[in-house]
């Protein structure tokens, strides 16, 4: 468990800080993937989700799903490619979640990884973390999760 | 001096002005373009918010026999009605252009300076949150925005000689049917330039206005000039997804999901009524009008309050309307804010007993 000015960023998942995303691969070989605390402060409410449909094929930093926070709408890339096996059917009847439980509740869509090694490799987890989080925090001028 | 374009893709009809939205904001991320601002105008048409139902926001038949064209924007917010009587205007920027990732911050920054460069034409226009300009009030702009890595879409319409009685026709907006009393309390709400200034304004003075007032903004020059080869390509790309009956239909949800529910109610304070536009799929209030037999001052008061209130989850209602009574002074004789709060539970009864999906 990392907190990074205030965000929670738990250093077990993997992320691609630039896209402000995570990934946790399943015990099935599935990869869950969402937003962070960090994009959905960003962001503001949360009002609207949609997920890319089962059985679309989605390739690594293009957009699983798209969301719409104060009028503005854009993109959640994949950390990974892969195929969606699975959506959160629960965000999209409310997509508050999203802001409230990033990491459980308000997951997005479940891929089948194309090559999760390879694909994994750029992502980052574990001790390095925080700090890049906080290196992101600090470009961006980001005082902090209320 | 850092040196932006300033482009003006004129007259077009609405799945070429949405597919140029796709195809600058991809070459802005690809930083194939400099930040850019674009002025475009409209044949007649109904634009969808991205995420929006064209059965749930649109009187589909009204617009079929009336030749109004119905699209899908990129950018998010509420259904409008676009025509000749309205020019847009459109920012693409960098990230680094606004100092800033928070999106709030980014519209509140944008809209401000729009909001100067309306007022210089001799009104009082003043941003709202949550994303639209205003005058005494009264909407003149309304807002959205799309984003894709470090690049930024926010436009914004600007209402000149604008039809509202067509508006209320096309838009399937919570007004007690098409009376003359619900085109009067649209009238209440939206604000036209001309009128507003008691003559036609000058749309170049408006495009120099706006212009100046960005630049001011952000510390920039803008250059006029055209559309590049790569924006080209990538437009042609953008229209063969943009221009179809699939890209119209990527949400689709039927009427009965966003019913428009009405309710009156007298009070000491007067008869208050509400009608209000609620999605049974997210449970949130999309948009709510109150009218009535009421005094209310300042006048605005009300139309405030259903800017506060649009897109509200069912749970914040009630604190919402709280909050803003609390935060300013207002004068309505013997009406409270519970008599708000108490209409609108009456009219939200209905879905409020259907179970939750």
């Amino acid at each position: 468990m990392a907190t990074v000015k205030g965000c929670n960023i738990p250093d077990d998942l993997y992320y691609n800080v630039e896209n402000n995303v995570w990934a946790r691969r399943e015990d099935d070989g599935t990869v869950t993937i969402g937003m962070t605390v960090y994009a959905a402060a960003l962001a503001g409410q949360i009002v609207s989700c949609t997920p890319k449909k089962v059985g679309r094929s989605v390739e690594q930093n293009k957009s699983a799903a798209t969301v719409e926070s104060g009028k503005w709408v854009g993109p959640v890339k994949a950390p990974v490619s892969g195929e969606v096996v699975a959506i959160n059917e629960a965000v999209t009847s409310s997509p508050g979640t999203i802001n409230t439980d990033p990491y459980g509740s308000g997951w997005m869509v479940k891929l089948k990884p194309a090559n999760w090694d390879g694909d994994s490799a750029a992502l980052i987890t574990g001790g390095a973390v925080a700090a890049a989080f906080e290196a992101k925090m600090n470009t961006d001028g980001f005082a902090g999760c209320a | 001096m850092e040196y932006w374009r300033v482009l003006d893709t004129g007259l077009r009809p609405p799945a070429q002005n949405i597919a140029l939205n796709r195809a600058l904001l991809e070459a802005r991320q690809a930083d194939e373009i400099p930040s850019t601002l674009r002025f475009l105008r409209f044949t007649p048409s109904a634009l969808l918010g991205y995420h929006q139902s064209a059965e749930q926001e649109l009187n589909l038949d009204y617009c079929k026999a009336n030749g109004i064209a119905v699209q899908r924007r990129i950018t998010g917010g509420g259904a409008i009605y676009f025509d000749e009587t309205q020019i847009g205007w459109e920012l693409y920027l960098h990230k680094r252009d606004v100092g800033t990732s928070d999106m709030q911050s980014i519209s509140r920054r944008i809209c401000h300076a729009a909001a100067t460069a309306i007022s210089a034409l001799g009104v009082d226009a003043r941003y709202r949150p949550r994303n639209d300009i205003e005058v005494d009030g009264r909407k003149i702009s309304g807002t959205g925005g799309a984003f894709d890595g470090d690049a930024l879409l926010f436009q914004g319409t600007l209402l000149i000689e604008f039809d509202v009685e067509k508006m209320l026709r096309v838009l399937r907006i919570p007004a007690e049917k098409l009376s003359d009393k619900a085109i009067a309390s649209a009238r209440e709400r939206v604000a036209n330039l001309k009128d507003l200034l008691g003559r036609q304004p000058d749309v170049g003075q408006i495009r120099r206005n706006l212009t100046e007032a960005f630049e001011s903004e952000f510390d920039v020059e803008f250059h006029e000039d055209e559309l590049t080869l790569s924006e080209h390509a990538r437009y042609q790309v953008a229209l063969r997804e943009i221009d179809t009956s699939d890209w119209i239909a990527l949400a689709s949800r039927p009427a009965s999901g966003m019913p428009i529910l009405e309710a009156v109610q007298k009070f000491a304070g007067g008869l208050l009524r509400v009608a209000a536009s609620f999605d049974t799929l997210t449970r949130t209030l999309r948009q709510v009008w109150f009218t009535g037999d009421i005094f209310v001052s300042p006048r605005r008061t009300i139309a405030d309050l259903e800017a506060t209130l649009r897109d509200t989850p069912l749970d914040k209602v009630e604190p919402r309307i709280r909050t803003f009574f609390a935060e300013r002074q207002v004068d309505m004789l013997s009406l409270t804010p519970d008599d708000f709060i108490a209409v609108l539970r009456l009219a939200l009864k209905q879905p409020l007993l259907m179970p939750h999906p």
